[in-house]
């Protein structure tokens, strides 16, 4: 009997000499991505952008530009000032003046102290309100707010329900790209209601998240798919991606505390009420092109949240220095 | 060479290596394969001051995390993620016993069908896209001694399952043969 690579082998279903994708010169939509590519700025992109399709009809978007435009008149004309649609994309927060800036290591004490009980505890699955600039290079920017919750059950399966909102403007239609295309939609609008089927992975971010700093720093590289180690900048994403997979517990609240305590680059800046109207404090660590500010609870040290804004202007996507990229509001 | 220009060589040299990596995952799906190579390739972009000296493994790795889960967000994109976690052909479920059954990729994606993510990704990357443990460990962004245990392990699952599914094939093979000589 055949060794069962072997046997594998000849189950390969694109094969390098099949009919399909085989090795040869680029065609011509490979050749226009990647000259597409080669003519991005080359330094200062933040990664977390949502780039515009390429592709994408210019036309059809105008048109789309154009619905949004036109609704959102009618909807003032019709309604009066009070229904005006949260379609404006929200102020970066603003640290109070004279609050005292927290240092990390003496937060981290804080979350030690306040994980001595063990609880809460660490549950999979996440509710995230978030906020998120999307670009074109062709129409201004539009920013999409949604919020995320995400449940596991014992199986392993998992729903996810995803609505468009803004806690901001309760109430006030928002904009949503369900389709493709920035579109009005009514406060709470499903986006998405799904249920998955159980899936089991032992990688990062899916895998536990361990409880000691050292393996936590190494469990958020391999979240980043990276073997570098991670610039601050990249940590906080990875905190990010951490915190859409996983609804922290006092323990691991505590051990992220202390890494971060343990990273260059993140400066307490102050006292600053987020989104959501809780009290938190701010860090705030500056990469290439753009600013991100975490947001923590002064008591416990658990990420209340993570704000990115553009700190410098890139007018070819309509984008000014201070914009908002991105927020995202964690809840329990 | 640039970082720039080192990109622009290793997108010319291993673009349709990438697809077919990505293809074999989509069940051919042909249309959504251009959409998830260009994110494959959108990602690494960003990441190019990361491209090592052999970026295939690399690129391998970025493009399973694409598949996986780092894409959602918006419009196309989201649809195919949602199509990912709830199409059963991603899972490997579309493969059901019927008169093809009896061709040996069948079952033999059936009982690859039969094991976990992570041990059928372990055994494509080394047997389909033709990796090395230490490109495999690359890859999947662990350590050598990882990559090697997991294919260890993924192998003789692999072997238990083909064992399972086999003798019910191989039967009605020789049936079918014994009937159509006979």
């Amino acid at each position: 009997m055949a060794d069962e690579l072997e046997l594998l082998r000849g189950a390969n279903p694109v094969p390098p000499d099949g009919p399909h994708f085989g090795d040869g010169p680029l065609d011509h939509g490979a050749e226009r991505r990647l000259e597409r590519l080669l003519r991005e700025r080359p330094q200062g992109r933040p990664a977390r952008r949502p780039l515009p399709v390429p592709g994408r009809p210019r036309l059809v978007w105008g048109l789309a530009a154009t619905a949004v435009v036109a609704a959102l008149a009618l909807t003032l004309v019709l309604s009066g000032p009070n229904t005006t649609p949260a379609v404006a994309a929200p102020r970066p927060l603003v640290v109070q003046t004279g609050t005292t800036a927290v240092p990390l290591g003496r937060l981290a004490a804080r979350a030690v102290q306040a994980a001595a009980d063990g609880s809460p505890r660490l549950r999979k699955g996440t509710h995230v309100r978030s906020w998120s600039m999307g670009v074109s290079d062709r129409e201004p920017p539009v920013t999409l707010p949604e919020e995320r919750i995400v449940r596991w059950r014992a199986d392993g399966s998992r729903t996810e329900l995803v609505v468009a909102t803004d806690p901001g403007h309760p109430g006030r239609p928002v904009l949503s790209d369900e389709q493709g295309e920035p579109r009005l939609v009514g406060d709470a609008h499903v986006i998405s209601d799904r249920t998955y089927p159980p899936s089991w992975s032992d990688a990062p971010p899916q895998s536990r998240p361990p409880n000691d700093p050292a393996r936590l720093r190494a469990y958020l590289t391999e979240a980043q798919y990276t073997r570098t180690a991670l610039t601050t900048p990249q940590l906080l994403d990875a905190v990010q991606v951490l915190l859409d997979h996983w609804t922290l517990g006092a323990r691991e609240t505590a051990t992220l505390a202390r890494l971060l305590a343990g990273t260059e680059g993140l400066r307490p800046v102050g006292q600053v009420t987020d989104r959501l109207g809780r009290r938190g404090q701010a860090y705030v660590c500056d990469g290439p092109g753009a600013r991100r500010m975490l947001i923590m609870d002064p008591a416990t040290g658990a990420v209340l949240g993570l704000e990115t804004t553009f700190t410098t202007a890139e007018p070819e996507y309509g984008v000014k220095k201070g914009d908002v990229m991105s927020y995202s509001a964690w809840l329990r | 060479m640039s970082n720039d220009e080192i990109f622009a060589a290793a997108y010319r040299e291993h673009y349709w290596a990438v697809s077919r990596y990505v293809a074999r995952r989509l069940d051919g799906r042909a249309d959504e394969v251009e959409e998830v190579v260009a994110e494959v390739f959108t990602v690494a972009w960003r990441r190019r001051n990361d491209l090592p000296s052999s970026p295939l493994p690399w690129l391998y790795g970025v493009a399973r995390n694409c598949l996986a889960n780092a894409v959602r967000g918006h419009g196309r994109r989201r649809r195919l993620v949602d199509r990912l976690g709830n199409d059963d052909t991603a899972h490997g479920r579309h493969i059901t016993a019927g008169p093809e059954a009896d061709t040996p990729g069948a079952w033999v994606h059936e009982a690859l069908a039969r094991l976990s993510a992570a041990d059928q990704e372990v055994l494509r990357l080394t047997v389909w896209e033709g990796l090395a443990v230490d490109e495999v460990a690359v890859a999947l962004g662990c350590g050598r001694r990882a990559a090697a245990m997991r294919l260890h392990r993924a192998r003789r699952r692999l072997r238990t399952e083909i064992d399972r599914v086999r003798p019910v094939a191989a039967a009605d093979t020789h049936r079918v043969k014994g009937v159509g000589h006979g």
